[in-house]
């Protein structure tokens, strides 16, 4: 029985990352530009569907021009359904995004159907380690190194380059980096459209695994919401405690209790939010109090 | 000055108009007339627009679709008219099966992937006293304990796929694995299954429920990969098993031991793609094999033509029930409910499978015949991945003994 709870908290870990890559577009959206994007998950569903279109004539490259493209998608949106947002009512923005969310989700019925298309992970990605009483997939360890690599990357952008601390000076107090002649409106663009290209990311990675169909938004929404909200909305170190308690408790909750795994992260966020309101590592933002 | 408009008798404008429009509408009281007499027959059709069976849902409209094109628009010389609301928890569907009685007036309705809804609307049916034609439930107490007299089911009972796919699993060993859906459908086929496994000297030697719309089930598989099974049967259907395949492919598992579910749809293979699609399952239909009827190839054409694509099994189904509520309406000239179960009740539906099927009185389940199918090793078309290896019951004499007697059944209806 310990060999395989070990074997389930590796699993576990390992799912958490893929919760971290999923919640992590939702996160710099919320964290930059104060938005709660009911939409995430379809760019989610994007990613996927864009990776599987490219991929009979760009190969491999399909898999780095599928976030690109569900960037540029959301790049388009911020500039026509969100801007006009920015500064009025939050709950305009919950309910354009929710609209969104179901506009686009219909929209990929339209295009490509309701039935599920198959999506193979690379040959070289196939087969599974074992080491002792643990097991991981060859393809689950690439999803945690690309996680690692996207924060480390986030990270170093946000914190070691000018427009990264333009970025975060403007999530803070917008009207004084307005006033110091930065233009807002472009930096606002570029981060909605890079947390849209992450969770394209996210999306291509997640279809070798989950089903490609046009309801697979709705099967990441809901763990990227809880991921975030667990962690503390905005926050990547947050998140990532968060996505890995959160697998954790999913795999250990399959072992003892499986009728329960889905509602065991609910629970945990109930209960985390009890002792602190605003997630493990949620801060005061004076804009949004 | 604003001057007041009039016509060269004197009347205003507006009051011309007026008189205009009056005319216009006794001029047109006849066509209102045949417009009333015109006025459609509408059916209620209940099919996930989202979720987990979403896919089953959409097939499911395009045959009950066909079959309204096979009647050519039109029963009792009347329109016919499909409102199709979604179905999604029970709850839900219980509202939405409030608004088709309620407000659009439905005659019938039809629909119901999942026996949970299923189960939630068959009172509503009853106490409204209109028909419910449940095409998509598989739990056993849908025409068992909890049967009514309002509901048809057209597709099997956990009970009855059971029997038909075991006596090919047990060939592949004693020691199985569950992981079935926790609902209705996912429960009742682990009771049912292992029934017979225990009683022929099987193992359990692990069971698992799956909240529906789980997504990742790497944490099951290495309970299943640990407990080293013969057979993995698993209660999962929709996304969930297109999900559970491809983990399966991923963890090595594929093909390395047997895999079986209550019942299959053909769409959740197709997602889960060639390499990662393997087992034996009872099926309701397949738009291909031996069995297949010149009524049914037609539909498979019309279907094709109509939707690019071969219909799968839940196709079949609405196709079929569809079919036979509009049959009904037409063969009494009514949409009298009680007509229209006495008809059901006493009628033979031939030519749609190889042998005549019908709806028993006692607990109106469709007596039919059903598949057992095993995924081909090597799949070539987008769209075929079944050789048929046998057929359950082998002739029609079998087939209402395959069902079970009313005493077996347990379904008594309220009078």
């Amino acid at each position: 029985m310990t060999e395989l709870i070990i074997s389930q908290v590796v699993n576990g870990l390992v799912l958490g990352f893929l919760y971290v890559l999923i919640a992590i577009g939702l996160s710099i959206i919320f964290g930059m530009l104060g938005i709660v994007n009911f939409a995430h998950g379809v760019y989610f569903a994007l990613g996927a569907y864009f990776a599987l279109t490219l991929h009979d004539s760009l190969g491999p490259w399909s898999i780095f021009l599928a976030p690109v493209g569900v960037g540029i998608v959301g790049i388009l949106i911020e500039m026509t359904l969100m801007r006009p947002l920015y500064g009025k009512e939050p709950l305009l923005g919950l309910f354009m995004t929710f609209g969104i969310a179901l506009f686009v989700e219909e929209l990929i019925r339209t295009i490509w159907g309701a039935t599920g298309h198959p999506f193979n992970a690379p040959a070289w990605l196939s087969g599974f380690i074992i080491w002792g009483p643990v097991l991981v997939t060859k393809y689950r360890l690439f999803v945690l190194v690309v996680t690692v690599l996207i924060l480390l990357a986030l990270w170093l952008f946000l914190h070691g380059t000018r427009y990264g601390r333009i970025i975060r000076a403007g999530s803070r107090d917008p009207e004084m980096v307005s006033m110091l002649g930065i233009n807002l409106k472009r930096v606002f663009t570029a981060v909605f459209g890079l947390g849209t290209a992450v969770a394209g990311i996210a999306g291509v990675l997640a279809a070798p695994l989950w089903s490609v169909v046009p309801s697979m938004s709705e099967s990441a929404i809901m763990p990227a919401f809880v991921v975030v909200t667990i962690g503390g909305l905005g926050s990547f170190g947050g998140a990532v405690i968060s996505g890995l308690l959160v697998g954790i408790s999913v795999a250990l909750s399959i072992q003892f209790w499986p009728a329960a795994s889905t509602a065991v992260m609910y629970a945990l966020m109930i209960l985390i939010l009890l002792v602190r309101p605003r997630g493990l590592l949620g801060e005061s933002w004076e804009r949004f109090e | 000055m604003k001057k007041k408009i009039t016509s060269g008798s004197g009347i205003s404008r507006r009051t011309l108009l007026a008189g205009a429009a009056v005319g216009a509408v006794q001029l047109a009281n006849p066509f209102v007339i045949t417009a009333r007499a015109a006025e459609s027959v509408k059916i209620g059709l209940l099919l996930p627009k989202a979720g987990s069976y979403a896919v089953q849902g959409e097939i499911g409209q395009h045959g009950a679709q066909i079959a309204i094109d096979d009647f050519g628009g039109h029963v009792l010389d009347r329109p016919i008219e499909l409102v199709w609301l979604d179905e999604s928890t029970p709850q839900a569907t219980q509202q939405n099966m409030h608004k088709l009685l309620d407000e659009e007036k439905v005659v019938a309705v039809q629909g119901g992937v999942s026996s949970g809804d299923v189960l939630a609307i068959m009172p509503v049916a009853e106490r409204a006293q209109k028909l419910l034609m449940a095409t998509g439930p598989n739990a056993t107490e849908i025409t068992g304990k909890n049967c009514s007299k309002y509901t048809f089911r057209v597709d099997l009972p956990n009970k009855v796929t059971v029997n038909a796919v075991y006596p090919l699993l047990k060939e592949r060993g004693k020691k199985w694995y569950f992981v079935v859906a926790s609902y209705a459908w996912g429960i009742d086929a682990y009771n049912q299954m292992k029934e017979v496994l225990v009683k022929d000297g099987g193992n359990v030697v692990g069971y698992d429920q799956a909240p529906l719309g789980t997504t990742d089930f790497s944490s099951y598989l290495l309970k299943v990969r640990q407990a080293k099974p013969d057979v993995v049967y698993v209660g999962l259907g929709g996304t969930d098993l297109t999900n559970f395949l491809k983990q399966m492919k991923e963890i090595g598992l594929t093909n390395q031991v047997a895999l079986s579910s209550p019942i299959v749809n053909d769409t959740d293979l197709w997602a889960a793609g060639p390499d990662a699609a393997f087992g034996t399952y009872p099926k309701i239909w397949n738009y291909t094999g031996a069995h297949m009827t010149k009524r049914s190839t037609d539909f498979v054409e019309a279907f094709r033509k109509k939707y690019n694509q071969p219909p799968e099994s839940e196709g079949w189904q609405d196709w079929f029930g569809m079919t036979s509520i509009l049959t009904a309406i037409k063969e009494t000239k009514s949409t009298d409910t009680a007509k229209l179960i006495g008809f059901l009740e006493e009628h033979k539906f031939e030519g749609y499978k190889d042998m005549p099927i019908f709806f028993r009185n006692f607990d109106h389940q469709l007596v039919q015949p059903l598949l057992v199918a095993q995924v081909k090793q090597k799949i070539t078309d987008k769209y075929d991945y079944f050789d048929i290896k046998s057929e359950y019951p082998k002739d029609a004499a079998a087939l209402d003994t395959a069902y079970g007697s009313q005493a077996e059944i347990g379904c008594t209806f309220k009078s």
